[in-house]
């Protein structure tokens, strides 16, 4: 047994901190001849406790950071509700939608398309940028985050097609009735929220990375005031469709009043985003 | 918990604090002393893990050495004191449990 293999297990950070001096206490053990079993076992356990305690570190700094303030809430909701959603939007209930329950759809439509539209836009923005960082041998540092977003995709996906098929060849009393449609409904849903915010992740990394012009900066800050706002309306014009298919008077006013809350803020925001990327385009240009 | 995040008397923390409360060791000495006065075989990832948090909490630092493989720890001030407040403690409740069942009458 090497003890420089039994490191991998722990996260970089601690290898570079700790990692020489554990591979030379399982040395020292290993020389007085302790069991390489038991030692693998100490190793592996520590090493994956210390992977949790950084995962928990990191998801608590995003929960507390004044940028990804609620973005997380923000994703599991988007994920559970387009879980809900694959489902009930295939049901012939909403085939033939009617009423208020058109409207409604056609406002969840547009949302959707908005904010395709705006996150879209944000990531072509930096396109060049990550073409030159790809070409100058950068995939390797981005390799395992898109990795795992890709999984998730592929989870979220699989999940999204079986219930469709499911959703298109049973009536929907029979959907209502069964546990296991439900339960595939929140898993589709909790694998698209990790699809969503494992490619968050990602893009926050890989941008990291990424050097970007004043102009396109201040772009970004703009769109990256616009996108949290895009979010929201979104998921609550799904609450507000939903509203009107379960006809929830209750869940219609709430999701009304949150629809109002999100909106107030966000002219503010812009505004504060535009000044700050004239702030950089001016620093940049030497005025 | 306890502030300094000692709790019981064969928690790592606690008996790494012990261990270094006379004098820096490295993780092999400290695994070995641990084991004479306590008893408790500490496995590799225990002990490093322990020595993170304590670390990270600044109950313990490293001390000075060439060799980075087997680097010394010792106790902080800071260290000293929550070994002393959680030592405390522990003699609060052994003095109690043992009066109750007649056996220290003291």
């Amino acid at each position: 047994m090497k003890p420089a293999n039994l490191l991998r297990w722990y996260p970089r950070a601690w290898r570079e901190r700790y990692g020489g001096e554990l591979a030379a206490l399982i040395q020292d053990n290993l020389d007085e001849g302790r069991p390489a079993w038991r030692l693998r076992l100490s190793a592996i356990g520590g090493g994956l406790r210390e992977r949790f305690r950084q995962a928990l570190h990191a998801a608590a700094a995003s929960l507390t950071s004044p940028a990804w303030h609620n973005r997380w809430g923000t994703i599991v909701l988007a994920g559970l509700i387009c879980g809900f959603l694959a489902g009930d939007l295939t049901s012939p209930l909403s085939a033939a939608p009617r009423g208020w329950q058109g409207v409604a759809l056609d406002a969840v439509l547009a949302a959707v398309a908005v904010t395709g539209a705006v996150v879209l836009a944000d990531g072509l923005l930096a396109l060049p940028a990550l073409v030159r960082f790809l070409r100058a041998g950068g995939w390797p540092k981005i390799r395992r985050r898109a990795g795992w977003g890709a999984a998730a995709t592929v989870a979220a996906g699989g999940g999204l097609a079986g219930l469709v098929l499911v959703s298109g060849s049973h009536p929907p009393a029979q959907l209502n009735a069964s546990w296991a449609y439900w339960a595939g409904v929140l898993v589709t849903g909790l694998a698209m929220a990790a699809a969503i915010g494992l490619w968050a992740a990602a893009a926050t990394a890989t941008a990291r990375h990424l050097t970007l012009t004043p102009r396109v900066r201040a772009a970004q800050l703009v769109l990256g005031a616009v996108i949290p706002t895009a979010v929201t309306t979104m998921l609550i014009t799904l609450a507000l469709w939903w509203s009107a298919t379960q006809d929830s008077l209750t869940m219609l006013v709430l999701a009304a009043a949150n629809l109002a809350a999100a909106s107030a803020g966000t002219p503010g925001k812009i505004r504060r985003a535009v000044r700050r990327g004239r702030r950089l385009r001016s620093a940049a240009s030497g005025r | 918990m306890s502030p300094s995040g000692l709790r019981r008397p064969n928690d790592p923390p606690l008996l790494i604090l012990v261990s270094l409360a006379d004098g820096p060791k490295h993780g092999h000495a400290l695994a070995k002393d641990i084991e004479d006065f306590a008893g408790v075989r500490l496995g590799p990832g225990a002990l490093y893990g322990a020595i993170t948090r304590l670390a990270e909490r600044g109950l313990i630092e490293p001390f000075g050495s060439d060799d980075d493989r087997r680097r010394p720890y010792r106790i902080t001030p800071p260290g000293s004191a929550a070994l002393a407040a959680a030592l405390a403690d522990m003699r609060r409740v052994t003095r109690a449990g043992l009066a109750r069942l007649g056996l220290d009458p003291a």
